[in-house]
């Protein structure tokens, strides 16, 4: 098993590197607090408060989506397919039992 | 005193169960018996040939709730089943039909028929395969119970709050019904992923999406629907589960609760439901109509988009079940007019299959003559559909026989024709001998007949203003003579199922071996013998065009190429935990019923602990040598 | 490119994807990923009758008094880490590094542990307060959702911790990598559903 568990050349140092991780979790946490700050602080207009945190939520939920969990559009179509109809359906499901009842 | 007894059982048995037994011999004897094969199974085939027989029991018990109530509305005044009883089986009623009926059955061909029409050896998970088909049979089970220990569930199929809180309902019966729901919905969204991963990845050679059997691409929406249409029910009893049994107020309004987020969270549920039920019904009228018409079927891509436009349309209409809730003309309207159009693409699936039968070879076999009796009762209760999506139109036939006339057209007309059909025609593949054409088509009459007979008139009924869900009328209402013509179109109906029973008994008494192709079938399954080996296909077949068989015999061919040398073939393992992990969700279910929450509580570690058992199994399953499956498929050929 | 690299990666062990090296793999993962969107919906559902009830707080403090922003901050801030300790953990998998994908998944196991303690905590706090489960229909609503989601997380730290120890006995092999790989996208999901938690249920609550 030692012997397996070192990494090859060819393996690092490829596309799939450690560093968009780290960047896309730098993002998220930026997000999260531009978020936070929209709320805390005085500096976004009152109305524009809630669709401006809905949206960064939104960003960061396909940062984690395409980043961390790999989907790929072109490789995982019908993944792709299937998780934006959940998405989809979901924020129907959502508003709908916010809004009309 | 009782929550310990059952403690004490249950790690005695929790005990036995992780050393594996403290007799030997005992089960020894246990594992070598029939029922032990049946129990452990993961064989597709036999979990559909145990839907089968699960979603019959369960046909009858709900077939005796609808004779007690229609014996009930005979007379006026009548005093046979009253109140509360006749609640109580008009919910079961309802609930056993939708859960525990249609969709098992359904459930059965499925399982029956996918993998051997997409040329697969089985479907993706069979294990998850088997733990749905058990948790299905443990929910409808402990729904059952309730008849045994009394208290049934009273609120309708829709169990509407606030009726169905502690206030209004007093007693475990609604409980059942939420408990019982909640682990057979587990099993069926199991049921429905696992169809959607296996006719996504499992489909042989050249079996491309636009060349697969239009059953599997209804199925395959219809899971799609089940993935996403169940988890707003599962959320729902959840509410209802934790209002009931633990006091939150959900739906209390003095406490600042909102009931009709029940209406929405079971009707986000309930409306893709009865596309859950017709969808694969159509999926087997087109099968039959093609083949017994000898012809392609009419229009073949349009059908498969009409299919995917009434899925995802089905998601967008079920405010329309809401309209009198008050929710305004703007959301009545959008909602109308969405489900109005869910009759076009409808529209063109009745056409295609009009213009597969136009010029075709019919012969009007029995499943045939469902499918051809199916178009136009599908059609009315299409029509009135249509009538009850305009909201003032709704206003007035709202809780009304109408929509009852409604929706047994569509259930029925539709689903039940879809499945019998369906029965007949994939019967000698799933057993190897035929149903008697004779009996079938007695059976065909009795039930086309009875079924008009009792609810073609109760649109009148409805337009009469008799409202659903009561017990009885007044003699001067002046509905006496329709409720009986009613009544009497549903024993006729009984009548047709009795004759069904006889012909499976005589059928198979009589039986001659039906061959693998009894049909002159056009798609995978009549490729191979019937029933199928274990692994169903000794090579993978390789698909070259839609209706793979049928393009083989045209080009002069008996079979289809294989895609792959003969070879050694893959098999998973028998196992018994799904039977012990639906055992312990049963027990839990039944904990919560009888509000010991310790048992509750007990039975769902339990389940967990099965579940860590399973991931710790190194089960690789088992190969077929390449020598026995010669032997076997030249015994088959013999 | 890819021949090569299948090359080099057979020399290591295991292909470049061991996730979905086999079919049973494969159909896992997908699966997984169809389970992941039904439960999507059922969140979605929650997060509905939680938006729908959240002003039913009767004699209990409201969303505005009750919240803590910095609280949420710390919560946020170890489920967002764990998220990426857990892709580090299956990159750590992908470079067929065993020990680098027992660490990371070790830390996740913790971060996830130290956000249900502080769930807990918080919980406790808001029952002092006066808000709770059966006082009201906005605490019905908020402990399911809130709940629901702490379960999850409870599930996945048993779920990766059972795995690991799977994993010390067994090693890294075409078996256990599908596992791996779905508790992480398990893990994902759980930090996605957290960050629509705070911004709909924490930060919508403190701006209304």
């Amino acid at each position: 098993m030692e012997a397996n568990t070192q990494p090859t050349q060819a393996q690092t140092g490829k596309q799939d590197s450690g560093l968009k991780y780290v960047a896309s979790f730098a993002l998220m946490i930026l997000l999260t607090a531009v978020a936070f700050a929209a709320v805390a602080m005085n500096i976004v207009p009152q109305g524009w408060v809630i669709p401006l945190i809905l949206v960064l939520a939104a960003v960061q939920v396909f940062l984690q989506l395409f980043t961390f969990m790999h989907l790929d559009l072109k490789k995982d179509a019908v993944t792709v397919s299937f998780m934006v109809t959940g998405l989809f359906i979901g924020v129907v499901c959502a508003v709908a039992v916010a809004i009309l009842v | 005193m009782a929550t310990i007894v059952v403690l004490i059982v249950f790690a005695l048995f929790l005990g036995a169960i992780l050393t594996g037994g403290y007799n030997k011999q005992m089960l020894a004897r246990f594992r070598s018996h029939w029922l032990w094969d049946w129990i452990t199974t993961v064989d597709h085939k036999k979990i559909g040939i145990l839907y089968l027989i699960g979603g019959t029991i369960f046909f009858v018990i709900g077939g005796i709730e609808a004779l007690l109530m229609r014996t009930q509305l005979f007379y006026p005044n009548n005093d046979f089943m009253v109140g509360r009883t006749f609640n109580e089986l008009l919910s079961m009623h309802g609930t056993t039909m939708i859960f525990f009926v249609a969709m098992p059955l359904l459930f059965a061909l499925m399982n029956a028929v996918i993998p051997l029409q997409i040329g697969a050896r089985d479907v993706a998970f069979p294990f998850l395969n088997a733990l749905g088909f058990w948790l299905f049979l443990c929910g409808g089970l402990l729904m059952n119970l309730s008849w045994i220990f009394g208290n049934a569930p009273d609120s309708g199929w829709t169990n509407y709050v606030p009726i169905a809180l502690n206030e209004y309902s007093a007693g475990t019966g609604i409980d059942y019904y939420v408990l019982g729901l909640q682990i057979s919905g587990i099993g069926t969204l199991i049921g429905g992923l696992n169809f959607i991963v296996t006719i996504i990845n499992m489909r042989t050679p050249g079996m491309s999406f636009l060349r697969m059997p239009l059953f599997t691409w209804t199925s395959f929406v219809s899971s799609a629907l089940i993935l996403f249409g169940f988890p707003p029910l599962t959320a729902g009893l959840f509410l209802v589960m934790f209002d009931r049994l633990f006091g939150a107020n959900f739906f209390d309004v003095a406490a600042g609760g909102n009931p009709v987020i029940w209406q929405h969270l079971f009707w986000i549920f309930g409306h893709p439901e009865v596309y859950i039920v017709i969808l694969p019904a159509f999926g087997i009228m087109s099968e039959v109509i093609s083949t017994f018409a000898k012809k392609r079927l009419f229009g073949y891509t349009s059908m498969v988009f009409a299919t995917l436009l009434i899925g995802f349309l089905g998601f967008m209409v079920w405010v329309h079940h809401m309209f009198t809730v008050g929710m305004g003309p703007v959301a009545n309207s959008i909602f109308a007019i969405a489900t109005m159009a869910i009759a076009v693409p409808t529209g063109i699936k009745v056409f295609n299959w009009l213009f597969t039968l136009w010029g075709g070879k019919i012969r009007f076999t029995t499943a045939m003559l469902y499918a051809v009796g199916f178009i136009p009762t599908f059609v009315l209760g299409g029509v009135t559909g249509v009538m009850l999506a305009s909201p003032p139109g709704d206003y007035q036939y709202h809780d009304s026989y109408f929509v009852v006339a409604h929706f047994h057209y569509v259930l029925i007309g539709g689903t039940v024709f879809g499945i019998l059909a369906g029965v007949y025609y994939w019967w000698p593949k799933m057993f190897g001998y035929l149903l008697n054409e004779k009996l079938g088509k007695l059976n065909f009459w009795l039930f086309f007949i009875g079924f008009h007979m009792t609810f073609f008139i109760q649109h009148f009924l409805g337009l009469f203003g008799m409202p659903r869900r009561v017990f009885t009328y007044q003699p001067e209402d002046q509905v006496e003579l329709i409720n009986q013509i009613s009544t009497v179109g549903a024993f006729l109906q009984a009548v047709a199922v009795v004759v069904l029973v006889i012909n499976v008994i005589y059928s198979y008494r009589n039986r001659v071996p039906a061959g693998n192709d009894p049909w002159d079938g056009r798609t995978l399954e009549w490729t191979i013998t019937s029933p199928p080996p274990v692994y169903n296909f000794a090579q993978l077949p390789k698909v070259r065009a839609l209706d793979a068989f049928w393009h083989e015999k045209m080009n002069g061919k008996k079979e289809l190429e294989p895609a792959e040398p003969v070879g050694p073939i893959h098999m998973p393992n028998n196992t018994h935990l799904p039977f012990l992990m639906s055992l312990a969700f049963f027990v839990s279910g039944l904990g919560f019923v009888f509000r010991s929450n310790e048992v509750g509580a007990l039975g769902l570690i339990f389940v967990f602990l099965v579940m860590f058992m399973r991931s710790f199994e190194q089960d690789h399953g088992y190969h077929i040598e390449t020598d026995e499956i010669e032997k076997t498929e030249k015994g088959a050929s013999v | 490119m890819s021949a090569q690299v299948d090359r080099t990666d057979a020399s290591a062990g295991l292909p470049a994807h061991p996730e979905r090296a086999t079919m049973e793999g494969r159909n896992k993962v997908l699966g997984f990923w169809l389970l992941l969107g039904a439960e999507t919906v059922m969140f979605a559902c929650f997060f509905g009758t939680y938006l729908a009830l959240r002003g039913s707080s009767m004699d209990g403090p409201t969303t505005q008094e009750l919240y803590q922003i910095p609280m949420v901050a710390l919560s946020t801030v170890i489920l967002l880490t764990s998220s990426l300790t857990s892709v580090i953990g299956v990159h750590g998998m992908h470079q067929n590094n065993y020990k680098k994908m027992m660490f990371w998944f070790g830390v996740t196991v913790l971060l996830g542990l130290s956000f249900l303690g502080l769930e807990i905590y918080e919980f406790v706090e808001y029952v002092h307060e006066g808000h709770t489960f059966t006082g009201s229909a906005f605490g019905s609503a908020f402990y399911t959702l809130l709940g629901t989601h702490g379960a999850h997380v409870l599930f996945g730290v048993t779920w990766i911790t059972t795995l690991m120890i799977q994993a010390r006995k067994r090693g890294l092999n075409l078996d256990m990598a599908p596992k791996f790989y779905l508790a992480s996208l398990y893990w994902h999901f759980v930090d996605v559903v957290w960050v629509f938690i705070f911004t709909v249920v924490y930060l919508m609550g403190k701006v209304s």
